[in-house]
């Protein structure tokens, strides 16, 4: 007997016709799961509010420097009193930090957070984009009218002008005679025999401990005249020191000014250099009164009287024609190898100008060369080994920098914030710190 | 729902927008000093239009709980739902920079991500499968009422077993005078139709009654032909209806074994897109208040 022939009818017959009053296990598991998940949800949300953890609102991670305040979302976002909104202001961000003004006479202040983007990840907040400084330094315009500062700057490598100090008519305002190409010669006499020269005898920043290859024993090194202090937060690594007579010249040069003493003059003032000689003739002669007898210069100058041949001087002439004999050298030799001595009609010294050495050549920018520590130092400096005038700026130009800064993956960093701060740090006010570390570290 | 010509306006729309946005967005990343950033204007713009496709595609599962409302008909908000929802992607993209954020923008990242894929799977199988349903499964019956026909056939089964020994007993049962002759015959046909009892109760109704089996010789075509051909040559002739009956019956299990498996190819990934979608839109309407706040 064949089987019932499947019609639609027949097929229809099979169907339990209240079957959807009993939901399948897969729609009821949907459902199911169609509220618990919104309920985790909900959960979440809910357990962040009651243990007060807005970090689950957090926009991104932190940058490195405020990382640490992660967990303190009201730190910054502060709330004001029956407001919802809590925006972080500028006036959180100057509760640890002051950021002083850029110029007096700016047209506008950008706020904290249109320049130090946070919540972007682990980075360092001062790395800005050059539009930050751009969009006033493309057309620079101040706002009490025309500005003595450079109008068109569109970032490094972009209409950048060269630096002020090589810039035509420029040059080093040193007064120290100097020949850097004598000094870099092979071979030239040092104290004890031939030397050879390398820049760091004589060029080191303030945080360098190594002895001097040619200086002497001398108290600790002086940094930079605090009118020439690079911004606060350079570091001692950054800057070369002034060079300092103790340190970089006395081992060859040294400033001795007769033959009966083994003591060289003082490196000072020359009232100071005069008493220290007087002084050391009167004592000598106070010991050495057989020298008191002098004897008549060797031959007669015309239209002078006979000397006699045999002087028997008092102690007090003696020294001042011994102190005149041996500043004659020291003001027209020794002294002048290197400074500039002018003496004045009736003035019994000299006076020496002062050496006016440039600790900062840049006056709008900071430079590390603790950063650029791997390079050599004639790499930049090319100038150096050939230069035979004080009135040489041995200054690297722009393009010597743009070698390695310049855009691309494979270059140094070439945004503005790397060479210029924003900030005016020398009117940097002190802040108060207000936080502990546990506080910091607890969720808000 | 099959994503045909019918869609080639709303394809026409996507791309046309989608064009639009990516050459804001890469105007904007491109001359943004800080970066693209979702509370920007242009960010907060992205947000908003990403933000409403993806309510407007939520907003299907209230219109089919009510489908009485008049709002438009539901083939539209199908294919609204398709297409808005996939922009819903690009555009929040964009709003956030191509950044997951802090945890709950990259929760809700993470979430808008496995809905759209999800969803995506979900109306590829929705454009494949019923055509190999309609070709594969001609006895394809309500996903529901499977269990209930399946109960259905194995009652069937039985009853044709039955029927087929039933003639046995008649004969068992009549009086007979010649009871040695009439012992030999019951036994004669009893002997013919062990085979099929044999096979009935070691294969067949296992296999009938274990759904969930894949392994089972009848779960395959190829080897049930070869089985019940082989049946037809151990059984006398007057028996070869009922196996046809029985292989009849077997194919109809296959095939709803085989609407099983394609039903919850077409509606697991519900389980995944359903849910998600909910929690999205609730931690969505959370973070648009909050970002209003921070």
């Amino acid at each position: 007997m064949p089987r019932t022939k499947l019609t639609t009818k027949k097929l229809a017959q099979r169907i339990d016709m209240h079957y959807f009053k009993r939901p399948h296990p897969l729609r009821r598991w949907r459902t199911r799961l169609s509220i618990l998940v919104p309920v985790l949800a909900i959960v979440w949300v809910g357990w962040a509010a009651l243990t007060r953890n807005d970090r689950v609102y957090s926009s991104g991670k932190m940058s490195a420097g405020h990382a640490v305040l992660s967990a303190r979302c009201g730190e910054c976002h502060v709330k004001e009193a029956g407001s919802f909104s809590a925006k972080a202001s500028d006036q959180a961000c100057r509760a640890c930090h002051d950021g002083p003004t850029h110029h007096a006479n700016q047209k506008f202040t950008p706020n904290c957070s249109s320049c130090h983007a946070e919540h972007r990840g682990h980075k360092h907040l001062a790395a800005t984009a050059d539009v930050n400084c751009t969009q006033c330094h493309a057309n620079l315009r101040a706002a009490d009218g025309p500005t003595q500062f450079v109008i068109h700057i569109e970032g490094f490598g972009a209409a950048h002008p060269e630096f002020a100090a090589l810039r035509p008519g420029s040059v080093d305002p040193g007064r120290i005679k100097l020949n850097h190409a004598a000094h870099l010669k092979a071979k030239i006499l040092g104290p004890n025999g031939p030397v050879q020269l390398d820049c760091e005898d004589c060029h080191r920043t303030a945080a360098s401990n190594a002895a001097w290859r040619f200086g002497a024993v001398q108290p600790a090194m002086k940094s930079m005249p605090a009118e020439m202090d690079p911004p606060s937060r350079v570091s001692a690594r950054a800057y070369m020191s002034p060079i300092l007579y103790a340190h970089n010249c006395i081992g060859c040069h040294a400033l001795q000014f007769d033959k009966r003493f083994q003591e060289s003059v003082p490196h000072d003032k020359p009232e100071i250099v005069h008493a220290f000689v007087v002084q050391k003739f009167e004592q000598y002669i106070a010991t050495h009164p057989a020298e008191l007898r002098v004897e008549g210069p060797a031959r007669n100058l015309p239209q002078q009287p006979m000397p006699p041949a045999v002087r028997v001087l008092a102690p007090q002439q003696w020294v001042a024609e011994r102190a005149a004999e041996v500043e004659q050298l020291l003001w027209r030799k020794t002294c002048a190898e290197c400074h500039s001595l002018s003496l004045s009609a009736g003035a019994q010294l000299p006076a020496v100008a002062k050496s006016n050495i440039t600790p900062r050549w840049f006056s709008h920018a900071v430079f590390s060369h603790d950063a650029h520590r791997f390079l050599k130092c004639l790499e930049c400096h090319t100038g150096a080994s050939k230069s035979q005038e004080s009135a040489d700026t041995l200054l690297p130009g722009i393009q010597t920098c743009e070698r390695c800064h310049h855009t691309g993956e494979e270059a140094a960093e070439s945004r503005c914030f790397e060479c210029h701060t924003y900030h005016d740090w020398s009117k940097e006010k002190p802040v108060k710190g207000m936080l502990t570390i546990s506080h910091s570290r607890r969720g808000s | 729902m099959r994503i045909d010509g019918t869609h080639k306006k709303w394809l026409v729309a996507s791309l046309i927008i989608l064009s639009v946005a990516t050459t804001v967005y890469v105007l904007y990343a491109s001359n943004s000093v800080t970066g693209p950033r979702g509370g920007s204007a242009i960010g907060l713009t992205f947000g908003i239009i990403g933000s409403a496709f993806m309510i407007f595609s939520g907003l299907l599962a209230a219109r089919k709980k009510v489908e009485v409302w008049r709002l438009g008909r539901a083939q539209s908000w199908m294919r609204g739902h398709l297409w808005l929802g996939f922009l819903s992607l690009p555009m929040i993209l964009f709003h956030g920079g191509f950044k997951f954020g802090g945890p709950l923008t990259a929760v809700l990242m993470v979430l808008l991500i496995l809905v759209v894929a999800s969803g995506v799977f979900g109306a590829a199988l929705q454009h494949y499968l019923p055509k190999v349903m309609t070709s594969e499964v001609p006895f394809e019956t309500i996903f529901e009422q499977i269990d209930h026909v399946r109960a259905q056939l194995l009652a069937e089964a039985d009853e044709l077993i039955a029927r087929a020994s039933a003639p046995l007993k008649l004969v068992a049962a009549a009086p007979s005078g010649d009871l040695a002759a009439t012992a030999d015959s019951v036994l004669a046909a009893d002997d013919a139709l062990a085979p099929l009892r044999t096979f009935y109760t070691r294969e067949m109704r296992p296999f009938l009654e274990n759904s969930g089996e894949r392994k089972q010789p009848l779960a395959d075509a190829e080897r049930a032909r070869g089985i019940f051909d082989g049946l037809r040559r151990l059984l006398p002739a007057g028996t070869h209806e009922t196996a046809n009956n029985l292989e009849e019956i077997c194919e109809e299990e296959r095939q709803l074994r085989r609407q099983v498996r394609l039903h919850h190819l077409l509606h697991d990934w519900l389980m995944l897109h359903i849910p998600l979608s909910f929690a999205l839109l609730l931690l969505g309407c959370v973070h648009a208040v909050m970002a209003l706040r921070f």
